[in-house]
């Protein structure tokens, strides 16, 4: 057992890697009656095409990862939600680009939930019948999305961008995409990419770490699991340039939804570079359009924006890109204003004193999601995956520079690589 | 629970509770102010919070106002608008780091109680009144936003049930007002509308964090004594249960790709009644978990549906249904959540139910005293409905449940509204 000790946040960290594989981070949070757990695979809607050592080259259909996460909860004797209802845990799950997520939250039968949390992700149990079953509820839920302007003018941008990217395609893929899911191709996935050695367990809340690991520790010596050799993800070239420079969907909206953002070419950075990139990134995002600056301002009194407007960015190691934007009664005057505006930005840079507040603030909302077990417990195995450490991000943040943020603004802000999507009433 | 109770005083005519923790990284800060829902003062009560957050004598322009709070490390801030029963309940909401985590030359606490108290008590004046772009532009603001209440079908439609089920009562309102009473609103109107507002309603200030009662008084008295001398006398709750005479059905007509099915229940039962805990046990065995009976035969067993769920508002005394479906299934789907609602009148509640059910609640009620926001809303709730009920005491309530304390329950809901949002022919 590995402790780790963050004198600045007060919090300390405890880690083992089981002998199968599989990572396993506890974060004792001693005043806390409850206790939250994900057990994560990196596996999510873009792996959609991969090999693994000893096997075939593999292509499946679109939303199959997503399709699994619905699955996995079904058991030969029922339910699984009827197993942590009897022990007082709610649980759920979701799919991401790149990760499925499994979880619950408890106050009491900590060991009984974390097996069953464990077990029921370790236990696949597929039927022609049951995945049958399971089209339907997905097709509901797939039209429930399709009435949503705010998922439909994200995800149009996101097409805009990408034009073979598997980022492109909707997590849960289409009526027809999952039409051709069968239980053979549902354990094709899941034995690439639910083996131990691809996954992390992290527990938060009132708990003993040793005693965590221990039951993890004896629960994972009962399963045996083979060497599992390394997975390779495979892509197509994806073209620098924007596939497409305007979308629009049609949708009843009492004012059109628009969203823009700009591509950035793929950079394989990973780990710590990553992850200073991404910093970077948000607070240089957050300088141009965050709610304090004059430009939110300006756009807010013109009436052109509303409380709506938002900001963020998306990276992966094959992906990077922003996406800003929100509610707006004129979409091309917006963009023209936001055009001249930024203009003038990108010739003086952002001042120093701006700069420190802005950083402040962040460094302040990175506290306060510290109180958050589940915010911790997300924004921990996302960083781990991409081979950061969610606790490094306070001496990152202060270490970052006025320079860093301004060469940033020039590398990210390219007219060129600009696309916006639109949802407009029919 | 029990350590973890709130010290309740009185201080610049408000109700003042502090919970002295260590738990948190934050200090959490939510003011409640509380006046009748009435037709006539609605729309004017809900703008007054968004003028407010525009400007105040210190930091009259908005960027300066947003900057302050960046300056206090990002310091959360905003501010919901809702109905609680009978009453509109305008609700602020502070999320201060604790200094100890960061190098601050100020207090952070005592500053964010001197940013509060003077959005709530010094705002920008202009020759005697509020400012009046800020006004325009404020009632563009909540105009819009009652405008895109149709842009998220699943709310629109959860919204129009309750509308129509109360169309005789003020909780027919919403809680931003009413678009047609915006345009009368002028600077001048809603400056006296601000000052009725603020000696009228009940205000209650909650504190959760690393501090005491005697410190939270200090700054009370320092920051907010200027302008407020409530006349109001606390919250009264004469709730007459309204009795249904038949189902109404309701349709309407949209372009939608999944209809959306809600309804809509009457119950005697409300928070303060004894029974409360019996009818928090109807609603976790009809809907509120997924190993209820709505989850079960609605999604689970027909794959009708990807949500179907029920709520319980204590406050107002109803229930509510929800569920996503094909138009063509309504009548299926009406059936089967009708014989769920007819199989708790008779009785037919397995002891699984019932024990899972409890284990869900419990968890509920555990979880409130690991957020400091919960907490403070479920003692919130004690103030406004005059119930002086711990959670500990709630949870006993529902450890004691037997079937036939349930199925009395179920006797005092009844269906009252079907609202069904329906695509357009083509």
């Amino acid at each position: 057992m590995e402790k780790l000790h963050y004198e600045r946040l007060q919090e300390t960290l405890y880690h083992e890697v089981m002998d199968n594989g599989l990572q396993v981070y506890v974060l004792p949070k001693p005043a806390f009656l409850k206790t939250y757990a994900t057990f994560t695979t990196k596996y999510g809607s873009v792996d959609n095409h991969f090999k693994v050592a000893g096997s075939e080259e593999t292509t499946v259909p679109d939303g199959i990862a997503h399709f699994l996460e619905h699955k996995m909860f079904e058991e030969p004797e029922g339910d699984i939600f009827a197993t942590f209802a009897s022990n007082g845990a709610s649980a759920n799950a979701f799919t991401s680009f790149d990760q499925t997520v499994y979880l619950f939250s408890a106050t009491e039968n900590i060991e009984q939930n974390l097996s069953t949390l464990v077990d029921f992700v370790q236990r696949p149990y597929f039927t022609d019948e049951n995945v049958e079953k399971e089209k339907g509820i997905i097709g509901q839920e797939i039209n429930m999305y399709a009435d949503n302007p705010d998922w439909r003018v994200y995800f149009g941008l996101i097409e805009a961008m990408y034009a073979t990217h598997p980022v492109h395609i909707d997590i849960a893929g289409t009526i027809e995409s999952i039409a051709t899911i069968t239980k053979e191709t549902l354990y094709t996935c899941y034995n690439s990419f639910y083996h131990p050695s691809n996954m992390l367990l992290f527990v938060v809340g009132g708990v003993d770490p040793e005693q965590v690991f221990e039951l993890i520790r004896s629960n994972q010596q009962g399963k045996s699991y083979e060497k599992q050799g390394e997975i390779t993800r495979i892509f197509a070239e994806e073209p620098e340039q924007v596939a497409s420079k305007h979308v629009e969907s049609r949708l009843a909206v009492s004012i059109p939804k628009m969203m823009f953002g700009f591509k950035e070419k793929v950079d394989g950075l990973s780990g710590e570079a990553a992850v200073r990139r991404d910093l970077t990134t948000k607070l240089m995002l957050d300088l141009l359009f965050g709610s304090s600056t004059a430009l939110y301002q300006k756009l807010y009194d013109e009436e052109l924006i509303s409380d709506s407007f938002g900001h963020e960015f998306n990276s992966s190691a094959e992906y990077a890109f922003s996406a800003i934007g929100g509610d707006t009664k004129d979409p091309g005057l917006l963009l023209e204003r936001i055009k001249a505006e930024v203009g003038r930005i990108l010739e003086t840079g952002f001042a120093e004193k701006d700069f420190e507040r802005a950083r402040k603030k962040k460094i302040g909302g990175f506290l306060r999601m510290l109180n958050s077990p589940e915010s911790i417990a997300h924004e921990f195995t996302r960083y781990q995956f991409r081979g950061g450490d969610l606790f490094e991000v306070l001496p990152l943040y202060e270490s970052i520079t006025l320079d860093e943020v301004n060469a940033r603004l020039h590398d990210h802000v390219n007219w060129e690589q600009l696309a916006v999507s639109l949802v407009v009433s029919p | 629970m029990t350590n973890n109770a709130f010290q309740h005083g009185h201080a610049a005519g408000m109700r003042i509770h502090v919970l002295p923790t260590k738990a948190f990284k934050t200090f959490a800060i939510s003011l409640y102010a509380g006046v009748p829902l009435e037709e006539s003062t609605v729309t004017s009560t809900a703008l007054v919070p968004f003028v407010l957050r525009r400007g105040t004598a210190s930091y009259p322009e908005t960027t300066q106002f947003r900057e302050r709070l960046e300056e206090l490390y990002g310091a959360g801030f905003g501010f919901d608008i809702y109905k609680r029963g009978d009453y509109q309940i305008v609700q602020f909401r502070m999320d201060t780091i604790n200094d100890s985590f960061v190098q601050s030359k100020e207090s952070l606490l005592g500053e964010s109680f001197a940013f509060l108290g003077e959005v709530l008590t010094r705002p920008l004046l202009e020759n005697g009144s509020f400012r009046a772009s800020y006004v325009a532009t404020e009632r563009e603001t909540i105009r819009k936003k009652l405008e895109s209440i149709v842009n998220d079908k699943i709310r629109y439609a959860a919204e129009r049930c309750i509308e129509e089920m109360c169309r005789n009562e003020p909780y027919r309102l919403h809680p931003l007002g009413q678009r047609a009473d915006l345009d009368a609103i002028t600077p001048e109107t809603l400056y006296q509308s601000y000052t009725s507002w603020l000696n009228g309603a009940t205000l209650d200030l909650y504190v959760v964090g690393d501090t005491t009662p005697e410190e939270v008084e200090k700054l009370v008295t320092a920051h907010f004594g200027r302008a407020h001398h409530s006349e109001a006398g606390g919250y009264t709750s004469d709730f007459t249960p309204v009795s249904v005479t038949e189902v109404r059905t309701v349709e309407e007509k949209l372009d939608v790709n999944q209809g959306k099915l809600n309804m809509g229940l009457r119950t005697s039962i409300t928070y303060k009644d004894d029974r409360y805990a019996s009818a928090l046990m109807y609603n976790g065995i009809l809907g509120g978990y997924p190993h209820s009976k709505l989850f079960v035969n609605v999604r689970e067993k027909e794959s009708l549906a990807y949500y179907a769920s029920s709520r319980y508002d204590g406050h107002k005394g109803i229930g509510t249904i929800q569920s996503g479906i094909e138009t063509q299934n309504y009548g299926k789907a009406v059936d089967i959540i009708r014989k769920q609602l007819d199989e708790l009148k008779a009785g037919n509640i397995t002891d699984l139910e019932l024990s899972q059910t409890k284990a869900m609640i419990r968890n509920l009620l555990s979880e409130i005293q690991d957020s400091a926001f919960e907490m403070i809303s479920f003692d919130f709730n004690r103030q406004l409905s005059g119930k002086d009920r711990s959670a500990q005491e709630l949870m006993d309530q529902v450890d004691g449940m037997g079937t036939a304390e349930v199925k009395a329950a179920a006797d005092t809901f009844e269906l009252d509204t079907i609202y069904f949002l329906t695509g357009k022919e083509e």
